[in-house]
């Protein structure tokens, strides 16, 4: 199936960096005390694998250099799932009083940005279900729903997204998702977790994972039509 | 999966079925019944890139925004509370700056 070639309206950054890359990325201001000292501690030549060890046994100033070098990425997935700044806040908080509580117990088996995004997504979840807020629809529908149906899209002009989407569009497409819809595809398509890595963090099985992704991407689609045509109109 | 266009005896696969196991092979790819279909369909084939396009699109969504400083004095109220870390004697964070 061919592809079409994709026009990209944002020039996209490497989604994987490495803490030298990351605080150096950052501009130094009056309030940014904590990149500024995250710089002067990478500077000296300690690596972030120094400032864990360091953090394990109590070290403030380690602390506050993890802090710095993971915040972004915390608060990021805490506001993709929750689509609320307050919210998202608030939990970013949270995972990281965890990890400073829980930190003695990393053992490098896995990368420590991937044990920490996943205390952040369990830090989300177990808000969510305080909140009672239907994660992920566990009544798979039997029968096909007229939104279900087959799209035939019969005399609509351009049926595709031509290859262009921008940053922007989509942020805002995903915020308006339902929430159920968001969180799946969030975790899947932003964060890159597997099926069954997203079932056994729901409680659900990997075909309504699957389903509800795929349910989030129709939505994502009609939306983000709905946005060019919109645009398209303008002008 | 119920039976398709072909198991039942008709000549080919058709959108609605295609369409109804598409969640299931989008990302892993389809036997060569849901393959066929999709060369021959356009507005299948259309629906499949828009939703693989998205899918493209949004691993390149990096993270974007700091969250306020309230939150890491949130943190240093919270640990000084708890009796993690030594009260700071001013308004400071933990290596001594001001927040």
């Amino acid at each position: 199936m061919p592809r079409k070639s994709l026009v990209i309206q944002e020039k996209p950054e490497k989604k994987t960096t490495t803490p030298e890359a990351e605080a150096s990325k950052e501009t130094s201001t009056p309030k940014k005390r904590t990149l500024a000292t995250a710089k002067k501690i990478l500077a000296t030549g300690i690596t972030e694998a120094e400032a864990i060890e360091r953090a394990k046994t109590g070290d403030g100033e380690a602390f506050e250099v993890l802090y710095g070098l993971h915040k972004r990425r915390v608060y990021s997935l805490c506001l993709r799932m929750t689509g609320n700044t307050a919210e998202a806040e608030d939990l970013t908080q949270e995972a990281f009083l965890q990890l400073y509580r829980k930190i003695a117990t990393f053992r490098g088996e896995s990368a420590f940005s991937t044990w920490l995004h996943r205390l952040a997504v369990n830090v989300v979840l177990m808000h969510l279900r305080k909140k009672g807020l239907p994660e992920v629809s566990l009544q798979e529908t039997l029968e096909p729903s007229e939104e279900d149906g087959p799209k035939k899209d019969i005399g609509a002009r351009d049926n595709v997204l031509a290859g262009s989407i921008d940053r922007v569009n989509l942020e805002r497409a995903i915020e308006s998702l339902p929430p159920g819809y968001r969180i799946i595809f969030v975790l899947h398509d932003i964060e890159g977790y597997e099926h069954n890595e997203i079932a056994e963090m729901m409680g659900c099985s990997i075909g309504n994972s699957k389903s509800q992704l795929h349910k989030a991407r129709m939505k994502l689609r009609d939306l983000l039509k709905t946005s060019k045509i919109d645009r398209a109109g303008k002008y | 999966m119920r039976p398709t266009g072909a198991a039942l005896g008709r000549e080919k696969m058709n959108c609605a079925e295609f369409q109804r196991d598409l969640p299931f092979i989008i990302d892993e790819g389809g036997n060569a019944e849901q393959e066929q279909h999709l060369k021959e369909c356009k507005v299948c084939a259309d629906l499949v890139n828009d939703l693989r396009f998205i899918a493209e699109q949004a691993k390149l969504l990096v993270p974007m925004k700091d969250p306020s400083a309230k939150v890491w004095d949130g943190i240093q109220d919270s640990l000084e509370r708890e009796g993690l870390v030594k009260p700071r004697q001013s308004k400071r964070g933990l290596l001594g700056f001001q927040s």
